[in-house]
């Protein structure tokens, strides 16, 4: 035992090793587009493809922000961004406010007609049907209410599309929670809504936000019923960075910059708010 | 301050009936234990009385009101849980205040109150802690805390100190008796640890199966099992239960056998009894003795000998292969393997029929 001390390097270290290089590996596998449309966007468009090696702006070409300023000048990208984020957070908050009630329910009463579970897989098969079947009832409905190329239009569409995911995650939230709490709060005189509104949500909160990010994400990216719901005033990010092609070809400097703009929002929320993601504020209410 | 009657009250659960038509009266100001084994229904009457749980059928009444239909808040009765359910985003004084607040009590009133509560149940510099920076016994004196400052007529405990360790449930008992005698208020408890129950209880309901197999003080139904489910239950170790056949019936007196054959006189009121009927002979552990002291005795092989100190614990098998356990001295010397002669007197005998009910 003696002999080999400092000589050979505990099995433990090796693997940990192994696993940061693997992990490193992997995600220079994910990040390498998003560093590849950045690098692309600081690059004069004559540069897009004859840069040599990995691209590094200062050491393989000399950057420039002229691709940026032409792209965030434009009204077209600023009003894109705006009818993107008025789009997304209007339907990720109405699907919210619309669908925790609905989990809330699902989870803490008993439904007679129609068993609990059944309405559940209701819920969820919603989004079995592929999107693409509903955009002729869709337009036409929208035709009839006069809302084609509104922000309404997409709002809605947008929030009844992840309505589902949100009455499904947060139901098992309710779920999950001890319901002697609420139960603890009916005996201390809350109504049913009380119980809900001042135990309940605040305790499913980390998770109802998680799932508002998650739901800001899936429709800051919609690009089917944007594209035929609204193709004139109501602009949204993936249209406007589908828009980069043109007569001359896919101009890779400006996706690059959109693509970019496009990422920003989700993953600035996301980093932001990580806290409300990380669960465990029920931790000491119960036995423990 | 109110009494709490139950009449004829039945529960299902999908057509499944576990409730099966209970009716109690419990007095004003008497601490009463529910106590049964698991699954026995004890913790759903609870609930049906605090309102948390539908009634299929029956009526409820706490004080002069029948309370079927009345919200949990409005049944004037206050819940301790068994996972204390505090609520882990306020703190102390909040979970506390909580339900003062809901019922808009004015914030100066509400502080006078949870001081006082927290002055009585010792949790003063508690008062600015979240759940989950208490202990156990903590987070029970605060769950109790929100219920006294309610000052409810009826107070309701569903298994409170089972998740406390074998010490603090001792100070813990000792501390709701002494709540007890100070609040003078009705409190139900519910409870499968007989131990609580025997030392808390005015009275005592025993139930099995959705049904009240027994009510009584702690030492009636020690003394006086009404039949073999109360007798097997109460008691630790539980009585020793023998099968046994009737010899012989005369008036007022009936004969039956013992393990080994020998024969057993007993005074019983023998109506309806015939020879040759099964029945099980009760004997509580400690009422055995060794070295055949008593009126009577059977023999048996020692198999457990177990030292407790104060007491010994002798786990025996008889001639008929029943399994016996008798108490004996902290300083017997009785080995494995050795017989013992099992003496007990004739008054310490309990006698149940075939259906299990109790021959007096």
């Amino acid at each position: 035992m003696h002999k080999n001390r400092g000589t050979r390097i505990p099995p433990k270290s090796i693997r940990y090793s192994l696993y940061s290089l693997l992990a490193v590996l992997v995600s220079m596998i994910f990040l390498f587009p998003i560093y590849w449309a950045f690098s692309t966007s600081l690059r004069n468009p004559i540069e897009t493809f004859t840069v040599s090696g990995l691209g590094i702006p200062f050491i393989h070409f000399v950057p420039t922000l002229d691709n940026w300023i032409d792209q965030l000048y434009t009204g077209e990208a600023r009003r894109a961004i705006g009818n993107s984020t008025l789009i997304a957070v209007s339907a990720s908050l109405l699907a919210l406010f619309l669908g925790t009630p609905a989990a809330y329910a699902l989870a803490r009463f008993r439904f007679k007609t129609i068993k609990n579970k059944d309405l559940t897989i209701w819920f969820l098969s919603q989004r079995v049907l592929p999107p693409v079947a509903t955009i002729v009832p869709f337009y036409l409905v929208m035709q009839t209410l006069g809302l084609l190329d509104t922000h309404l239009a997409l709002i809605l569409i947008n929030a009844t599309f992840v309505l589902p995911f949100v009455v499904v995650i947060v139901r098992q939230t309710f779920m999950d929670l001890p319901i002697e709490l609420e139960e603890a709060a009916l005996m201390d005189g809350a109504s049913y809504f009380g119980a809900f509104l001042k135990v309940a949500l605040p305790l499913a909160a980390p998770a109802i936000v998680a799932t508002g990010l998650i739901m800001f994400a899936f429709t800051w990216n919609e690009f089917l019923f944007a594209v035929t719901i609204s193709s004139k005033d109501v602009i949204t990010i993936p249209i406007h960075m589908a828009g980069a092609v043109d007569t001359r070809g896919v101009q890779f400097w400006f996706m690059a910059v959109r693509a970019m703009i496009a990422i920003a929002p989700p993953v600035i929320i996301a980093l932001l708010a990580q806290k409300y993601i990380v669960r465990g504020l029920t931790l000491g209410a119960v036995k423990g | 301050m109110a009494e709490v009657n139950l009449k004829n009250i039945r529960k299902s659960f999908d057509g499944n009936e576990v409730i099966h038509g209970v009716s109690l009266d419990i007095e004003d100001r008497e601490f009463v234990v529910f106590v049964g084994p698991s699954g026995c229904g004890k913790s759903t009457l609870l609930r049906m009385i605090a309102g948390l749980e539908d009634i299929t059928a029956g009526e409820i009444f706490i004080g002069d009101r029948c309370v079927n239909d009345l919200h949990p808040a409005d049944r004037g009765a206050a819940m301790v849980f068994q996972s204390y359910a505090l609520y882990p985003h306020m703190n102390v004084f909040d979970n506390i205040g909580f339900g003062l607040k809901l019922n808009k009590v004015n914030k100066v009133e509400i502080r006078r109150k949870v001081l006082d509560v927290a002055k009585i149940l010792r949790i003063e510099e508690l008062l600015n802690r979240r759940p989950a920076q208490l202990s156990g016994g903590q987070r029970q004196r605060v769950a109790i805390g929100r219920t006294i400052v309610r000052e409810p007529s009826v107070f309701l405990f569903d298994e409170p100190l089972s998740n406390l360790d074998a010490a603090l449930r001792v100070q813990m008992r000792m501390e709701l008796e002494k709540l007890h005698e100070r609040l003078q208020t009705t409190m139900i408890y519910v409870t499968h640890d007989q131990v609580e129950a025997m030392t808390m209880a005015n009275r005592i309901f025993i139930l099995n199966d959705g049904v009240i197999e027994q009510i009584g003080s702690p030492l009636e139904v020690y003394r006086n099992p009404a039949n073999l489910f109360v007798a097997g239950f109460i008691g630790s170790p539980r009585m020793n239960l023998i099968s046994s056949s009737i010899l012989g019936v005369q008036e007022k007196q009936l004969t039956i056998q013992l393990p080994g054959g020998k024969v057993l006189p007993l005074k019983r009121n023998t109506e309806d009894l015939g020879e040759g009927e099964r029945l099980t002979l009760g004997i509580r552990p400690e009422h055995l003795k060794e070295n055949k002291e008593g009126d009577e005795f059977f023999e048996g092989t020692v198999d457990v000998v177990e030292h407790l100190g104060n007491e010994t614990y002798l786990h025996i098998t008889d001639a008929d292969k029943n399994l016996i356990t008798m108490i004996a001295d902290g300083d017997s010397n009785t080995q494995k393997g050795e017989t013992v002669q099992m003496g007990f007197h004739h008054k310490n005998c309990h006698i149940f029929n075939a259906t299990g009910e109790v021959i007096n």
